[in-house]
């Protein structure tokens, strides 16, 4: 058998060549951020059956970013058995209460259209980004929204939850592969957005 | 040969060591707190978010990061927080139209119409993307004051910045951050010198 007569003996290599590798991992691993939700729920949430989603403040530099994003938060509500007011019918209410910022409602708006709807409380939201970025090597979606379940009897707020979802991940970054589209990244951002609440 | 076996097994050491702390080192936040010590925080229940004043290019910006801070607030129970439609119709109730330079008479007519403890006022001084280099990473700077409505009094204050591409992320392509996780980073960072208290 040959003596290895070098600095670094075999098992010396090996055990360094390991190490570097873990090293690396646990960087870019680790590099991923904290949870990127912030999300605040009422002990009062109970027989909430039927809600309205008003229309959306857009605060992104995507003009149709608001209006994509309500109709995935209805789809959501839907698919979890919540009854969801047409939005037809909550525009209608809207203008009939002469409501010109659905955005901004007093606690005395949000009683009077939770009356007219006769709905247990209003979804209200932003969509704070809804892009794609450019990072150091890539091009991303990020996708950022806040909402609010506000009760339609005390204008409280019951649920409030701020989400974000996109950013390059590691085989984006490294490998290439094809990323989420900004579409799949808005439905897992409100996905994630109500599994806080359900 | 010895000494040479316990460099060894020290390089080793050191490599991982290394790594831990740059790997901490992506972007940090910085910046400076004042908070009233005189004064007990427990009486603050509830308070208002006021709209925060821009100077930034991004027109959204002040909107944003006030969200950010609502969320933050309702998230920690530290306090509860009016609804932001109520501070709107609070402030034209009261004849309000500059809310960056309030006058004790206005914030205890606010607290007194909200009913509220506190507000919270604020600055959006950075909001975007920077470039550094070849390279454009997002910045966000921000400051908060929380002024008591009894007395009109600032009882705490938070300046804090964040930015920038990390040194992994520059050089071994360690994930950067978007603009929304340096926000949300930034408001968690400020909000969070009040928890201590």
């Amino acid at each position: 058998m040959k003596e290895d007569k070098s600095i670094f003996p075999q098992a010396l290599r090996n055990r360094l060549c390991l190490s570097i590798i873990l090293s690396i991992l646990i960087l870019s691993a680790g590099c991923a951020g904290e949870k990127n939700i912030k999300f605040y729920r009422s002990d009062e949430i109970k027989g909430i059956e039927r809600v309205a989603v008003l229309p959306f403040e857009n605060l992104s530099s995507e003009k149709e970013a608001a209006k994509r994003i309500r109709r995935t938060v209805i789809a959501e509500l839907l698919s979890r058995g919540v009854d969801v007011i047409e939005p037809g019918e909550v525009t209608r209410v809207l203008r009939e209460l002469e409501i010109r910022s659905p955005t901004a409602l007093s606690i005395e708006d949000i009683q009077k259209t939770g009356k007219k709807l006769k709905v247990d409380a209003l979804i209200t939201g932003s969509v704070i980004a809804y892009r794609i970025s450019r990072g150091i090597n890539v091009s991303y979606p990020e996708v950022t929204i806040q909402l609010m379940l506000i009760d339609t009897e005390t204008g409280n707020i019951l649920w409030s939850v701020w989400n974000t979802e996109g950013g390059p991940d590691f085989w984006v970054r490294h490998f290439g592969t094809e990323g989420k589209s900004l579409s799949e990244t808005a439905r897992d951002v409100v996905k994630k957005a109500f599994d806080t609440l359900f | 040969m010895s000494i040479l076996r316990c460099y060894q097994r020290y390089l080793v050491f050191l490599l991982f060591l290394f790594s831990i702390i740059t790997g901490g080192c992506a972007s940090t936040t910085t910046g400076t707190f004042h908070i009233n010590e005189n004064v007990d925080f427990s009486y603050i229940k509830r308070v208002a978010v006021l709209p925060f004043e821009n100077l930034t290019d991004d027109r959204s910006a002040a909107e944003v990061i006030r969200q950010l801070v609502i969320s933050e607030l309702l998230a920690s129970g530290l306090v509860d927080v009016v609804y932001t439609g109520d501070v709107m119709a609070a402030l034209k109730r009261q004849n309000i139209k500059d809310v960056t330079s309030l006058d004790t008479r206005q914030i205890r007519a606010l607290g007194k119409d909200l009913k509220v403890q506190a507000v919270i006022v604020g600055t959006v001084e950075k909001y975007g993307e920077v470039r550094m280099g070849t390279i454009t990473a997002p910045e966000v700077t921000i400051t908060l004051m929380m002024a008591e409505t009894d007395a009109g009094s600032i009882i705490w204050s938070v300046t804090k910045t964040r930015g920038g591409a990390g040194f992994m992320a520059r050089h071994f392509g360690a994930r950067p951050e978007t603009l929304s996780e340096t926000a949300l980073k930034v408001v968690r960072d400020a909000v969070q010198t009040l928890y201590a208290y």
